[in-house]
């Protein structure tokens, strides 16, 4: 199994993305440690660690939220370079954090076109700032993208968010990330303060981004979700790959004995 | 019509404050009871108390009083749509008096070296941007907290206005300047601006109905749509016949009520407005979807620079002068960010609009104007407004919907 450290091999779909020897510090802090790591298209792929494996660092860096120090991105097999969350949402990666960050003062439609509102055609002379919002084309677009995730208990994409339960929100939160034109999917526990019903919501919703050819990148501590959603577990440990399994291939215990005591071979992390 | 589950006051409150009209019923509400406190109760009271009163005089509610009332509610209304724009970031501007004293004395010592007004008035706008954009940045890039930028700014721009006029009073005489408060709409032209302005709101709700329908949106009930348009019409006629049957309207009010609109349409209507909403509401949630908030933030100071600077020159051509207690050192400052916050505009952001601004400014001016008319003290005028701004954050905490959030 070790062979397979860092790479999957041939059993491996394509990647749509893939980024190879990530380092990021920080100060004196060597969060990661040239980590490789790939997602493909149609497949919902688990990224697992203990606390402080460099997980989220490892997001936020494909997200643009951090620069890496060091480090290739590949989209599609072509060379790409993600210095900020611009760059990274052209690419059509989209990252819902944990703390999603809506805005509970706005209405549904407004969070999940915020940043890209639709605006109204002519005025050409305004600077697009200040051209009149078109908000029933931002209405259809919400009901479009709720429909396509079929978040059945929303009532109406005019509710303000604030209102809204936990399970509604990820699923607002994700819908936002799916709605601009994004191809990779990172959800960061996204069911971690969910109870059971809103648990199976979201974990629902993850099987439909997969079905509908998005790449899905999960984290989450919740091995049943895991096992439940996942085609194939990456475990990150100090900054550095474990390595990457297939679920057929590997069990719970094994990828909890992977996160905190890394593979057999202790000398392996020092990478 | 009973609902299935048991809603307690509050609760429809909440609901209420959701809609986009229901927003505007606790301030409305309040103006309700002043002016029947002050319109009916006070002369009845006075009628019955004393035998020798011929007639029931209602001053309160006299056109001649209503028409004062909206003057003197002209300049602490601008200054409040201004700090609407900046209270909705959560941002604070304590600066807002001292910046129009300072762009109404400059103005007033413009025109006395025989600068054209108009031109006067520009420079004197540039200069209250000038002002916000200042303070916006040290707010925005410095990471000063807004409070502490603009304390400076009410200090340090308080001492500059008595620079600018060192006898602490000067006449304006410009028959410019004083024409936005002097000029009056003839009668009919009133009406026909009234008359306009309902069939355009008429209009324009009705088309978006329409473009609802076509689109398979979720529609607003016909009786909200057409309750909306009664209530602005009836509200739009009330006061154009009120102001007519005193004087006529007064050139301040429509330019007040076209700022306004402006105000209102780019805060609700535009992106940018959104961003500000959504910089309000959830700070980190803009950054990420790649707003920029710093500037965003410089912009809002911006606006309420000028909205200052503009309330600068709506009172100097109100009084004819420009004196030091009037602006930065009276209490403006207080009333107008009064009036915002009475209006229902959030102090944590994200929640108001520069419509409530305006009744809020109505709220704060019928208070003064009433209490004066019943003969109150200085002392008693303050310690009402305290108690009406105290009621107003309260029905405002209460009405907040969801529990949880800050």
């Amino acid at each position: 199994m070790s062979e397979h450290k860092n790479m999957v091999g041939p059993v491996a779909p394509p990647p749509h993305l893939r980024v190879t020897g990530i380092h990021k510090r920080f100060g004196g802090v060597h969060a990661l440690r040239g980590v490789d790591f790939e997602v493909a298209r149609g497949e919902v792929m688990a990224l697992v660690g203990d606390n402080g494996a460099g997980k989220s660092t490892l997001m936020k860096v494909l997200a643009g939220a951090h620069t890496a120090d060091e480090g290739q991105f590949f989209m599609e097999e072509a060379p790409v370079s993600v210095n900020n969350p611009h760059d990274a949402s052209d690419l059509g990666i989209q990252i819902v954090y944990q703390d999603l960050a809506l805005c509970e003062n706005l209405d549904v439609a407004a969070n999940l076109s915020l940043g890209v509102e639709p605006v109204k055609p002519g005025w050409p002379f305004l600077p697009r700032m200040l051209r009149p919002l078109d908000d029933l084309e931002m209405e259809v677009k919400a009901q479009d993208a709720i429909d396509r995730l079929q978040v059945r208990t929303l009532q109406s994409v005019r509710a303000k968010v604030g209102g809204l339960s936990g399970g509604q929100r990820q699923a607002i939160a994700i819908a936002r990330a799916v709605g601009a034109d994004g191809s990779v999917v990172m959800l960061d526990e996204p069911t971690a303060a969910l109870g059971v019903a809103q648990t199976r919501q979201v974990l629902d919703m993850v099987k439909r981004l997969r079905d509908t050819n998005h790449a899905v990148i999960y984290i989450s501590h919740n091995m049943r979700d895991i096992f439940e959603v996942a085609d194939r577990i990456c475990v990150l440990r100090h900054g550095s790959n474990v390595a990457t399994w297939r679920k057929e291939d590997i069990t719970p215990d094994e990828i909890v004995a992977a996160m905190t005591r890394g593979l057999d071979d202790e000398a392996g992390n020092a990478a | 019509m009973q609902p299935e589950h048991k809603l307690s006051f509050i609760d429809r409150l909440r609901i209420m404050r959701e809609t986009r009209f229901g927003a505007f019923v606790p301030v409305l509400l309040a103006l309700a009871a002043i002016w029947a406190y002050f319109g009916l109760a006070v002369p009845l009271w006075e009628y019955w108390g004393d035998a020798d009163a011929e007639s029931i005089r209602f001053i309160f509610l006299s056109p001649r009083n209503i028409y004062n009332l909206f003057m003197q509610s002209a300049v602490i209304a601008t200054l409040a749509v201004g700090i609407t724009v900046v209270l909705l970031l959560g941002d604070i501007d304590l600066s807002a008096a001292a910046t129009a004293g300072v762009c109404a004395a400059l103005l007033g010592v413009l025109v006395l070296a025989g600068v054209p007004s108009p031109i006067a008035c520009l420079i004197v706008m540039a200069v209250g941007i000038i002002m916000g954009t200042a303070q916006g940045l040290l707010v925005a890039y410095i990471g000063i907290p807004s409070f502490v930028v603009t304390l400076a700014g009410l200090l340090g721009f308080q001492g500059l206005m008595q620079k600018i006029l060192p006898t602490g009073n000067l006449n304006v005489g410009d028959p410019f300047i004083r024409g936005f408060a002097r000029v009056l709409l003839p009668d009919a032209l009133g009406w026909a601006l009234a008359i306009t302005c309902i069939v355009v709101f008429a209009w324009l709700n009705l088309r978006k109905q329409t473009q609802r329908k076509a689109r398979g949106l979720e529609l607003d009930t016909n009786t909200a749509v057409g309750g909306q348009i009664a209530f602005f019409g009836a509200l739009v006629l009330a006061t154009v016949a009120t102001l007519n049957a005193y004087r006529s309207v007064p050139l301040l009010i429509v330019l007040l009520m076209v700022i306004t609109v402006l105000v209102g349409w780019v805060t609700t209507s535009t992106p940018y407005g959104r961003s500000i909403f959504s910089v309000g509401g959830n700070p980190e949630s803009a950054r990420r979807v790649g707003i920029n908030v710093k500037r965003i933030r410089v912009s809002a100071f911006a606006i309420v620079g000028l909205m200052a600077a503009i309330g600068g020159i709506f009172g100097a051509s109100r009084f004819g002068s420009v004196s030091y207690t009037a602006f930065a050192g009276g209490s403006l400052l207080l009333e107008s960010i009064g009036a915002a916050v009475i209006g229902g505009t959030s102090l944590f952001g994200g929640r108001g609009s520069v419509w409530n601004a305006i009744l809020g400014a109505l709220v704060i001016g019928s208070l003064g104007n009433g209490l004066d008319l019943s003969g109150a003290s200085a002392a008693d005028k303050l310690m009402f407004s305290g108690a009406i701004l105290l009621l107003a954050v309260a029905i405002d905490a209460v009405s907040r919907s969801g529990t949880s959030e800050r």
